[in-house]
């Protein structure tokens, strides 16, 4: 714990939390209030970005040349308990965490200075083509073509679980350049345009009844060889290290707890009966039991990140804090939908919407309740599914 | 010892069966959710004519006073393809309930309607603070020299919307639970209407000062035992329509394992995934054990611990076969694309309403009511 607690730690936590304090709108704090997935609402989470861009602090994991922080994992775990606790929409990933590592870790110069600037202000907004319909769990089987062409490539074929595809200007992808030996060595990372012609965005409807995904499609698009990142057919190589940076931070936790905070103080709110739920002992030890798992969660992603250095990831250890972070959250969404009760069941996707004017039906807190627990199905399927992860923990474990 | 459909009861349900096949695909349901009412009105008035909302009803109603094992094969056959016209509360819910009143204008006029298909009934019994304990009451009836004057609130009175009438619980001045009949028009009574989460019109129900003739009253002295019969009766249709749906998302899921293919295999043929399915049919036949011990146990006195056993088995069990079927399809099972999402949400709902699993545990554990 000292490491997190030592009096230049405690400091830092007062910078940030001084900060906090007075940078986010009330808009900004309400669709960080409102946010019913990892992904927050789209307009507030890019000014929430923007301020922190401007505060210099939106990318805490890069390096401080290129407008990272400089601060050790340990001050990044701090800066997202804050964030957390104060309710901020948290930063959308695609950019900062993971397009912008890519070309950190693969790009030339000349694509560093052209691109990384507008990822960190959040001017360029990029999405993700990995999935396919055909290709999920197994990515590597992925088909979306692209052909040589003289200095371009030519795509056709299709991407899907794009999030926010329709809001996007820019998308990395993975394509498919050779069909020779394994399905991994085909496979080239290349960026593109939104508005290329050719190129047709289309919204998925989630169980929410909101668009967050998105299918594209690709025919004939023209993208230049000059977009690439990294060498052709190495695709998977880059893709492969942006999942490990992604992973080097693990940060469940930080969300859990000030959740678990407001959980239980709705719990200890009295009814009209003048009975409070957290009274009801079933419950209660529901409630400890989650304080338990959500410790766990808590006190492994401090101890795997206290023994990590800047850019090293937790190698295996990213499956075990994945399946266990998206699992307590999961239980944690299930936990709420039966606290809200029957207040949960209204489908009040107006009064979600930030800056709505339609009051909620029942009560406020029970808001979130539904869709969150809906959509917290996604975490074990999202990001490499459980199982995958599960198969890769146990292998990692049992080849020792 | 019964444990699955008669003859007659099948050939009943066989029928049902046809009719679902015949109107409810994906697409046509979608159709019926977006219409104003959130359901079919000509479905509503073709059930009628095949006897279905005249099930429970004595002959001298017009109905065809049959075991409820006829409302079970109805809600099952409706929980495969997630129904919407308010069976459940309609007639199993409200229309029993009135039935088995002592008011006699109101039951011979209503329920002839009702099983003609002209008319729509809905129940408000559920409150915020309730919590699935039909006796636990805020909503109070006040006498007032020939009229009662309503106070209070209802929460996720289900098909409310569409109603032509509703029967409200209350605490009369002697703290006696009673049922009062209210119009759907009736000043004083405020109605946010909602779709619900399963694609249920629903509504909550403000009541201030609404005055109602004395005769609005549905029962002389307390209600509450006749109403705790009548919902617990409703579990176990509940719990039929949701053994309908866990049957239908796990050969849903089934055919999705067999057929989808990554690694160059099905995934059915991964050994994760065989378990998952495994646990999934156990889930199935336990809600479906528990259903037929529930019916078992008609007319004797351990139904109602016979239909908690059902309703909390099956908060578990449909959850568990809910999220495993979405997580089994992956990213498409977390879509409207898929009506695989449509029938998790309906368990959901399920879940949520007439008591959680909670609920009915604390009437095992405690006796609680």
């Amino acid at each position: 714990m000292s490491i997190f607690d030592d009096s230049e730690s405690a400091r830092f936590r007062e910078e940030v939390r001084a900060f906090l304090a007075t940078a986010p709108s009330e808009e900004i704090l309400e669709a960080g209030r409102k946010t019913t997935s990892v992904f927050a609402p789209f307009k507030q989470a890019i000014a929430w970005q923007k301020i922190l861009y401007d505060k210099g602090w939106v990318a805490p994991s890069w390096p401080e040349e290129y407008g990272g922080t400089g601060w050790s994992i340990q001050q990044r775990y701090i800066f997202a308990e804050e964030c957390n606790r104060r309710g901020v929409p948290p930063v959308l990933p695609q950019g900062v965490q993971m397009v912008g590592p890519a070309i950190l870790g693969f790009g030339s110069e000349a694509q560093k200075a052209a691109l990384l600037p507008g990822i960190l202000s959040g001017e360029d907004f990029w999405c993700q083509g990995y999935s396919e319909p055909g290709a999920g769990s197994d990515l590597a089987s992925l088909k979306c073509r692209a052909d040589s062409d003289g200095d371009d490539y030519v795509l056709n074929g299709s991407k899907t679980w794009t999030t926010y595809g329709h809001h996007a200007n820019k998308m990395f992808a993975l394509v498919r350049t050779s069909s020779e030996g394994k399905p991994q060595q085909g496979i080239t990372f290349l960026l593109l345009d939104m508005d290329l012609p050719g190129l047709e965005v289309r919204p998925i409807i989630g169980l929410d009844g909101e668009p967050e995904q998105c299918e594209v499609f690709f025919t004939d698009v023209r993208v230049p060889k000059a977009n690439r990142i990294g060498e052709e057919n190495q695709g998977w190589t880059v893709a492969k290290y942006v999942l490990e940076f992604e992973r080097g931070g693990s940060t469940f936790g930080t969300w859990l707890l000030p959740a678990q905070e407001k959980l239980r103080a709705w719990c200890t709110r009295e009814n009209a009966f003048g009975e409070r739920l957290i009274d009801r002992p079933a419950l209660r030890r529901r409630l400890v039991e989650l304080d338990i798992e959500i410790a766990a969660v808590v006190h492994t992603e401090k101890r795997v990140n206290a023994n990590l250095k800047h850019g090293e990831n937790p190698g295996p250890m990213a499956s075990m804090l994945k399946i266990l972070g998206t699992e307590v959250m999961q239980r944690f969404s299930e936990l709420q939908l039966e606290v809200a009760g029957l207040d949960a069941l209204p489908v009040q996707n107006q009064a979600l919407a930030v800056g709505s004017e339609v009051a909620p039906i029942g009560d406020e807190a029970a808001l979130l309740a539904m869709p969150y627990y809906l959509n917290t199905r996604a975490a074990s399927i999202y990001a490499g599914s459980n199982e995958i992860q599960r198969s890769l923990l146990a292998k990692a474990v049992m080849e020792g | 010892m019964q444990y699955q459909y008669t003859a007659e009861q099948t050939e009943f349900k066989d029928m049902l069966s046809r009719f679902v096949r015949d109107h409810y695909d994906y697409e046509s349901r979608r159709v019926y959710l977006s219409s104003g009412q959130g359901f079919s009105k000509d479905y509503w008035q073709q059930l009628a004519e095949l006897g279905v909302l005249g099930l429970p009803f004595s002959e001298a109603l017009g109905g065809l006073d049959l075991p409820l094992a006829y409302q079970m094969a109805v809600a099952e056959e409706f929980g495969k393809g997630l129904v919407l016209e308010p069976f459940l509360p309609s007639v199993v819910m409200a229309g029993k309930l009135l039935a088995a009143s002592d008011n006699s204008e109101a039951r011979d006029s209503l329920i002839p309607s009702l099983i003609a298909g002209e008319s729509v009934l809905a129940l408000a019994w559920e409150e915020r603070d309730s919590r699935g304990a039909p006796g636990k009451v805020l909503t109070r009836a006040q006498r007032e020299g020939d009229s009662v004057v309503l106070n209070g609130e209802k929460l996720a009175v289900l098909a409310a919307p569409n109603a032509d009438a509703l029967l409200v619980t209350a605490r009369d001045d002697s703290g006696d639970l009673n049922v009062y009949l209210v119009d759907t028009q009736s000043p004083g009574m405020t109605m946010t209407a909602f779709g619900s989460v399963d694609g249920q019109p629903a509504a909550n129900l403000r009541f201030e000062q609404l005055t109602l003739p004395a005769s609005a009253a549905l029962f002389k002295g307390d209600a509450l035992p006749v109403l705790r019969q009548i919902l617990d009766e409703s579990l176990v249709v509940m719990g039929a329509e949701a053994v309908g749906v866990m049957d239908q998302l796990l050969a849903t899921t089934v055919e999705y394992c067999k057929t989808r293919k990554q690694f160059g295999l099905p995934i059915a043929s991964f050994q994760a995934l065989q378990h998952r399915i495994a646990d999934m049919v156990m889930a199935c036949e336990r809600t479906r054990s528990l259903l037929w011990a529930a019916l078992q146990a008609v007319g004797h006195s351990h139904f109602g611990d016979s239909v908690a056993m059902l309703k909390a088995e099956l908060g578990r069990s449909g959850r568990y076969v809910g999220q495993q079927a979405v997580q089994l399809h992956g990213g498409i099972g977390m879509t409207e694309e898929l009506n695989v999402g449509a029938y998790f949400k309906r368990l959901t709902a399920m879940e949520v309403l007439s008591g959680d699993r909670d609920y009915h545990l604390d009437r095992l554990a405690l006796g609680s009511d």
